[in-house]
């Protein structure tokens, strides 16, 4: 598409908050009552007005502590959780790799895990019938393909999982620490296959703690602070104000 | 305020997540097991025989015991591996749901497509075991297509229900699990409702399902077009329980991440 300009993804105002359980089980019977669940649990707020904005093919990398609300403002980007207010606009199809090796079953095989985990991360039978011979040879499982994968080790349960979610280029992926496993052949195999994608126009936002991942492959960066963009730019620019904040 | 737009987020549909899901169920079920199937039907199978050994005796007036007491056992072990199955399918679903935007609704509805094919499995033996207690086919027979579907809505609105609650507390599921038995034994299941003392049969019809048996037996054990009045009733709880579990789920779901 020519509209490089445009963006890809925006959100403004966002707001999400979790609900935190009070008193543990003080009482069912007064949640029965209220249904609104008022009384049992509490609100907290993880996202306090999220504005931002991503243009198509761009690469943005998201920094912030351990509980900045990164991971949530990936899942509310994704659809995985609703807003409680605030308006998101995504004009492509996510694929989400919040976590390797989600959705697998341990008791089925490679194959059937392919055909599972495809339709969960929202493939068509038609995509997966077309995509599952790049599956199977990006995976370079071969063979152990039909082997169930409670006998792969941790390292081939990455490869699948990760060939799933990349064999086809997806127009926005988001990437949560997922890659901090598998063995460094495959990881640098992985680098190359996120990187031909960014190729090809894939919009990527990446969360990682090394800023040096982020620096080395991201064009822009989002710098998140209790539930709060404070700055977001071009990568040198913020990059310096992430570390001199966590010195 | 609020304005979500995701554009061709999907195009895998819904019923397709559901198929796969199921095939995962019923595939990892019987993977890795000797016997395999055979343990789905062995549950039931240790239940009549205790039936048959215990009761038959102490319900002369129940004819053909084993006969009666097979067609309620079927669909008691229906309706309580579902309910259990299903209870628990979202909170165990837990890592997906956290990954990937599904509908969680997707999880009950394959844990009952797994338990219906399951049923229908078990039907192949327990039919020639209910040939040997002398079952005879009929037309009216076909009549258990709908009252499976209705026990099937009924089992899906109270588990939807229970589980929506489970992912808020834990307890639910527990619970649910401990009083399985006491329920099984509250309804007509191992005796007849006419073995219970008229004035107190009320209290028999206060559990729907009480009314579901009834058509079952009259179906399958008295070879009979079931009751109009228990058709009816029956129909009822399971609209009124399935618009209860649904609006359940409706209210509670948006909290559902924040306490998988």
């Amino acid at each position: 598409m020519s509209k490089t300009e445009e963006f890809i993804i925006k959100a403004s105002d966002l707001h999400v908050s979790y609900l935190v359980q009070r008193n543990g089980i003080s009482s069912l019977k007064n949640m029965l009552l209220s249904f609104g669940m008022k009384s049992l649990f509490e609100k907290k707020e993880v996202l306090k007005g999220v504005n931002l904005e991503i243009k198509r093919g761009e690469c943005v990398g998201l920094l912030g502590r351990n509980g900045s609300g990164k991971s949530t403002l990936l899942r509310t980007l994704s659809g995985i959780i609703q807003p409680a207010s605030g308006k998101v606009e995504v004009l492509g199809r996510v694929a989400p790799m919040l976590a390797l090796g989600v959705g697998l079953e341990k008791e089925l095989t490679g194959y059937e895990n392919i055909m599972l985990c495809g339709t969960l991360m929202g493939m068509s039978k038609q995509e997966l019938k077309d995509s599952i011979g790049d599956i199977i040879s990006f995976s370079e499982l071969g063979e152990d393909i039909n082997m169930q994968i409670k006998r792969y080790s941790s390292g081939m349960r990455a490869r699948l999982s990760f060939s799933i979610a990349l064999a086809r280029t997806p127009e926005i992926l988001m990437i949560d620490e997922a890659l901090a496993v598998g063995d460094a052949g495959f990881k640098a195999k992985c680098w190359t296959r996120i990187k031909e994608v960014r190729q090809l126009g894939c919009t990527i936002i990446y969360v990682s703690h090394f800023p040096a991942e982020i620096e080395g492959f991201c064009d822009k960066a989002i710098f998140l602070k209790n539930g709060k963009i404070v700055m977001s730019g071009k990568v040198s620019e913020v990059m310096p104000v992430y570390l001199t904040e966590y010195k | 305020m609020k304005d979500i737009k995701y554009y061709n987020q999907r195009v895998s549909s819904y019923q397709q997540i559901i198929f796969s899901l199921t095939t995962r169920n019923i595939k990892v079920r019987y993977k890795n097991s000797v016997l395999g199937f055979a343990w789905s039907l062995l549950n039931p199978l240790v239940f009549l025989g205790i039936f048959v050994f215990i009761f038959s005796k102490a319900f002369p007036a129940i004819e053909n015991y084993p006969l009666y007491a097979v067609t309620g056992l079927i669909f008691w072990t229906f309706f309580s591996t579902a309910s259990n199955q299903i209870v628990v399918s979202i909170l165990e679903s837990a890592e997906i749901l956290k990954s990937f935007s599904i509908p969680p609704i997707v999880f009950p509805l394959a844990a009952l497509m797994s338990a219906l094919v399951n049923l229908l499995f078990s039907f192949i033996p327990f039919t020639a075991l209910m040939f040997f207690f002398g079952f005879e086919l009929k037309w009216v027979t076909l009549m258990i297509i709908p009252v499976i579907l209705l026990l099937a809505i009924f089992t899906f609105g109270l588990s939807l229900l229970l589980c929506s609650l489970n992912v808020y507390f834990r307890d639910v599921s527990m619970f649910w699990g401990t009083i399985n038995p006491a329920i099984l034994y509250f309804t007509p299941i191992a005796y007849a409702s006419t073995l219970v003392p008229e004035h107190l049969r009320w209290l028999l019809k206060l559990n729907p399902l009480f009314h579901y048996f009834e058509i079952i037996r009259d179906v399958l054990y008295f070879g009979r077009f079931p009751s109009l009045f228990y058709l009816g009733t029956s129909t009822m709880f399971a609209v009124f329980m399935l618009t209860f579990g649904v609006f359940t789920y409706n209210k509670l779901k948006r909290g559902f991440i924040s306490c998988i």
